[in-house]
Order: structure tokens, then C-alpha cells, then sequence
């Protein structure tokens, strides 16, 4: 596991509050540059089949730092997905 | 009978590959983008597997352009059917509905479907391989219903490769997603249920791209 990855995950630890999520925003983005930095990606996007969520269904990684910063609900399913990396 | 929907990019996605590797196995009805429609999906009741990608609520699959396909509250004649949805949250209440209202067996998802894909593969997606591990194991585990293996056979292929595709992920994100997804897995009905085999068909070559996807 890269040390970026896992210090995203100790944030993803935390309950949403503005500071852990402000954090987990920061650490997103050193994730995302430290894998862009291994050339292995172009337009990664993560995506559900969910409907009527408060987090959208298809967000491209760079925008993820945002929405991890602003909205709760994506932050939590966040949680819920990497409490399985 | 197959509902694969191509209004956005998860369900490009999803959609692409099993046109790449299931539809050539199938015969029609196959509601592929826009004839994956209401009025058509109740109106065909052959066959004894439906096999759909689509968005979905604990209670309700959508087709194409988020029109309802099924509902807990409205099930069609589902008897002695084999049931997949590459859908979220379906098995909470509408996979159980579906057992109730007599199909053989479900599979589907309690959570989330989740995956990285590439949206530059919106054209051609099942080249995408940020998707494929996320989106083979759905693919071999329909394939194996297809060979007319049981149903539970066909689940532990999926589950199984997601985990194992998650141990060899380079990607961490991509490898969480593959255990939250082979976590939220679940069999309902009868995991001895099957289908008719069909021919194993491949075709050498991938379909053309698909029509562009308007964002």
C-alpha cells in the first residue's frame, strides 16, 4: 500500500467533520498526483449504478478532492468503499 | 432477455462489455441504448434469464435514460427465471420481490456498484482497463449461467475473481472498490437454478465503437 493511499485512509477514519474532510481533500490529491505521476492513467472516473444520491454517479477523479471537501454523503460513502481497501 | 443502457458513462461501461462478451451468446430480446424501454421490457416475458445493467434503488431497476424497469411493487412474469442485475442497492428489496414472485434465482448487489473506468473509453468500453477487472467477473460470472452451470457456481466465479483481481490491482482505489463490491454481492432463490446452455460464441473482433457519449 503507497503511503498516500494510507494516509487517505487514516483520514477516511474520521467522522465527517469540515477539518477530516478539508484533510481527506488534501490527501485524495497527493494520491491522485503520486499514480498520475506513474503515467498508467488518462480520464479516470469513478462510477456507480446508484440513482437519487446525494454524490454523483460518475465523478472524474480530479473532482473528487472537492467533493470529498463539501459534501458529506460522498465523504461517507468514501469510507464505505476504502474500510474495504 | 438483455437491458443494457448506454445513457451515461457507468452504463456505457457496464453495457460495453457485456456487448463484447455476452451478447454474442444471447438471442434477441436484446435492449441495447434506447430500446431498453418500459413499454418493451414488460411487454416480453420469454426466455428464462434476464440478465440488466441499469441504475437501481433498493426497490427499483432503471433502463435506459433512468426509465423504471422494474419495481418491488409491479414484478412481472418472472417464474423459473435466473435473474442478474448489474445495478446498486437491488437486492435489499426488489431481488427478494423477485424470489417471492417466483424467479428461480438473483444475483445482484446490497450496496453500491462500484469502479474506476476510463472515460475515454466511452466509445469503445470494453477496452478499458481500469473497468475490466471490475467488469470481467460480472462478465464470466453471466457466462457461466450461460454454459448452464448453476447459479451459485456462477456467483463464486464472480466473487472470486473480484477478490482475486483486488489482490493483483495496481491501483488501490481500484482494488477497494473490488472488495466493497464482491463484499455487497449476494445470491437469493435457489443457487442450484440454470438456464438452457447456450453456444459458447466469441467474436475475434470487438463491435464497432458505440455512438458517442454525449456528456
Amino acid at each position: 500500500m503507497s503511503k498516500e493511499f494510507e494516509a487517505l485512509k487514516d483520514v477516511l477514519r474520521q467522522p465527517a467533520t469540515p477539518e477530516a474532510m478539508k484533510e481527506a481533500a488534501h490527501r485524495f490529491r497527493e494520491y491522485d498526483r503520486a499514480e498520475a505521476a506513474l503515467g498508467k492513467r488518462s480520464r479516470p472516473t469513478l462510477v456507480s449504478l446508484g440513482l437519487g444520491k446525494a454524490y454523483p454517479t460518475q465523478i472524474d477523479f480530479r473532482d473528487i478532492p472537492r467533493e470529498l471537501e463539501t459534501n458529506p454523503a460522498f465523504y461517507e460513502q468514501m469510507q464505505k468503499i476504502m474500510g474495504e481497501g | 432477455m438483455l437491458a443494457l443502457p448506454l445513457h451515461d458513462l457507468p452504463t456505457r461501461s457496464a453495457s460495453g462489455f457485456l456487448i463484447r462478451y455476452v451478447v454474442p451468446r444471447t438471442g434477441p430480446p436484446q435492449l441495447v441504448g434506447p430500446l431498453d424501454r418500459k413499454a418493451l421490457f414488460s411487454n416480453l416475458a420469454f426466455g428464462d434469464v434476464i440478465i440488466g445493467v441499469g441504475h437501481g434503488e433498493p426497490g427499483r431497476f432503471y433502463g435506459d435514460r433512468n426509465q423504471l424497469l422494474l419495481d418491488v411493487s409491479l414484478i412481472p412474469d418472472v417464474r423459473g427465471k435466473v435473474i442478474v442485475l448489474v445495478s446498486c442497492q437491488t437486492a435489499r428489496q426488489l431481488g427478494p420481490a423477485l424470489i417471492n414472485a417466483g424467479a428461480g434465482s438473483y444475483i445482484g448487489f446490497l450496496e453500491d456498484l462500484v469502479w474506476v473506468m476510463d472515460a475515454d473509453k466511452a466509445s469503445n468500453p470494453w477496452a478499458d482497463k481500469f473497468a475490466a477487472p471490475a467488469m470481467m467477473p460480472v462478465v464470466n460470472c453471466i457466462n457461466t449461467i450461460l454454459d448452464g452451470k448453476a447459479t451459485g457456481d456462477a456467483f463464486a466465479v464472480m466473487t472470486t475473481e473480484m477478490l482475486a483481481n483486488a489482490a493483483v490491482a495496481e491501483d488501490e482505489i481500484v482494488a477497494s472498490c473490488l472488495r466493497f463490491n464482491a463484499k455487497n454481492a449476494s445470491l437469493q432463490g435457489n443457487p442450484m437454478a440454470r438456464v438452457n446452455a447456450r453456444p459458447k460464441v466469441t467474436f475475434p473482433i470487438p463491435p464497432p465503437p458505440l455512438f458517442p457519449h454525449m456528456a
